[in-house]
């Protein structure tokens, strides 16, 4: 009887475990593998970082116009001048670990810099790009 | 029981009570500014309805805090202050014909820096009970308005600055402490 | 004097002073006395609307105004400021219940004036008072200064703006000190 609890909590503490450190990143790209995307490059995830757009005849924009090029870096708000925390999760720890943040901001500024929603695939190489910084 | 005896109720409750949180209310009022101006309109508002509550005592009061107790023509006042600088001042019970001037000066002094206040509160912060009429003036109006409050307030500071000299000299000259008096209420009979 | 003279006199005074602390400890009622804008309450609109620009606090629109912005977030003045419906409803909330018109406490009864034959302000910047405030700045103050850059950032010059406090002693103009007149 002991035993069998212990065997079974040490089972359940694994699996919760594991879900507590698995990477948000890791459950949105396995949702984007689902709807159709993938493989996921930093590559492309870099060039399109710093590609420019022009929504709805606006000036020239890019995730550069905000983040900079450099993500270990702070960044600036184009209009406001707000401080923005480094994107880059090896020198904020608190980058990419919520996932509600993340698929916010994905959908907020995939519209406003590239003028439609992203692609499942350009989620999915904007998040490795990031994760590699 | 001697001690009964041998003095006299001068001031009523609320004349006391209103004097002192007067004292209260224009000392926040004054140093609050316009630096903290939530209490300074609220210590102002205070102000105003004290001075309207005294308006009616003076005329439906105990006897020495109405103004037909120690209002007097001007004759008077200068004999009085006359006499003050001659060390003969006749004693008085009440506020003495001086006093009597002060008191009045002082109520039109700080009403007139209430009122300039709420004027000047309804168009330059469009707030308080002006606002509907004023808050749409030009902004030398609005400056002028906070100006005039401001020489009121001042002018009342040198008044009170007077008042207190008047009350230290009169408290010397007659051997008694008048702001004893306005704490208890009493005065001795006979002096 | 006897006892009675003195016991009384204090017992009054004591019991005033009694009213007065409890009264001031009371949060709300403090802020309603000392401050000029109740500072932001709302973490959530702290944390969402704070994360692009100063936090504004709700006390410096009219509800009205509010609702117009919360009903445009997807175009708020050029930038896409979409939310989840629950947070957007929440921030909402906080927003109306505390703006200009509801909040009687400082400066906000000011700010919640506006010309009602027409449609409220979206901007800050735009109401009768902010103006009457602020229009004697010159322009290398503000727009051509590049430490400030713009009116919309209160927080610039506002020292203790985040605390509800716009006090004239507390401006400091970056690159030009104090601003009294």
């Amino acid at each position: 009887m002991g035993t069998c609890n212990t065997l079974f909590g040490t089972l359940a503490a694994l699996t919760f475990a594991g879900t507590a450190t698995a990477a948000p990143v890791d459950d949105l790209l396995g949702t984007y593998q689902s709807q159709g995307a993938g493989p996921f490059s930093a590559e492309r995830g870099a060039q399109a970082w710093s590609a420019e757009h022009r929504p709805e005849g606006s000036q020239a924009r890019s995730c550069t116009s905000c983040h900079g090029t450099d993500l270990t870096r702070p960044g600036k708000h184009l209009r406001t001048g707000k401080r923005i925390e480094p994107m880059a999760p090896s020198v904020n720890a608190a980058r990419l670990t919520d996932q509600a943040k993340i698929v916010k901001w994905l959908h907020r500024n995939c519209k406003w810099t590239l003028g439609r929603e992203c692609t499942p695939q350009e989620k999915g190489d904007f998040l490795t790009y990031i994760r590699s910084r | 029981m001697n001690e009964l005896e041998k003095t006299v109720r001068v001031w009523d409750p609320l004349v006391r009570i209103f004097h002192w949180t007067l004292v209260a209310s224009f000392a926040v009022a004054y140093l609050t500014e316009d630096d903290l101006l939530g209490p300074h309109v609220w210590a102002g508002y205070l102000v105003g309805g004290l001075i309207l509550f005294r308006v009616v005592w003076g005329f439906v009061g105990t006897a020495h805090a109405r103004f037909s107790d120690f209002v007097r023509p001007p004759r008077e006042v200068i004999k009085y202050l006359k006499d003050v600088v001659a060390f003969r001042a006749q004693r008085y019970l009440g506020h003495n014909p001086a006093g009597g001037a002060m008191t009045i000066a002082l109520l039109l002094s700080l009403a007139t820096t209430v009122v300039t206040g709420i004027a000047a509160y309804g168009g330059g912060e469009m707030a308080g009970p002006l606002a509907g009429w004023l808050s749409g003036i030009g902004d030398e109006s609005k400056e002028a308005l906070e100006d005039i409050h401001e020489l009121f307030a001042n002018l009342t500071l040198a008044l009170i600055i007077a008042h207190v000299a008047g009350v230290v000299l009169a408290s010397l000259q007659h051997r008694e402490s008048l702001v004893r008096a306005m704490f208890t209420g009493l005065k001795a009979k006979v002096h | 004097m006897s006892p009675r003279q003195i016991l009384i006199p204090a017992a009054i005074v004591a019991t005033l002073a009694l009213a007065a602390g409890l009264a001031l400890s009371d949060e709300e009622f403090y802020e309603r006395v000392t401050r000029d804008i109740a500072p932001v309450k709302n973490s959530t609109y702290a944390t969402e609307c704070g994360s692009c620009h100063f936090a504004y606090p709700a006390g410096l629109l009219p509800a009205a105004s509010w609702e117009r912005i919360m009903a445009g977030l997807a175009s708020h003045f050029g930038d896409n400021a979409e939310l989840p419906a629950d947070t957007a409803a929440q921030i909402r909330q906080y927003l109306v219940a505390d703006a200009a018109d509801r909040a009687g406490i400082g400066r906000s009864v000011g700010f919640s004036r506006y010309d009602t034959a027409r449609t409220p302000p979206l901007r800050i910047t735009e109401t009768p008072y902010f103006m009457a405030k602020h229009h004697e700045l010159p322009r290398r103050a503000v727009q051509d200064n590049p430490e400030v850059k713009s009116l919309s950032r209160c927080d610039a010059c506002h020292t203790r703006s985040a605390q509800g406090s716009f006090s004239e002693s507390e401006i400091r103009v970056p690159g030009f000190g104090r601003w009294d007149d």
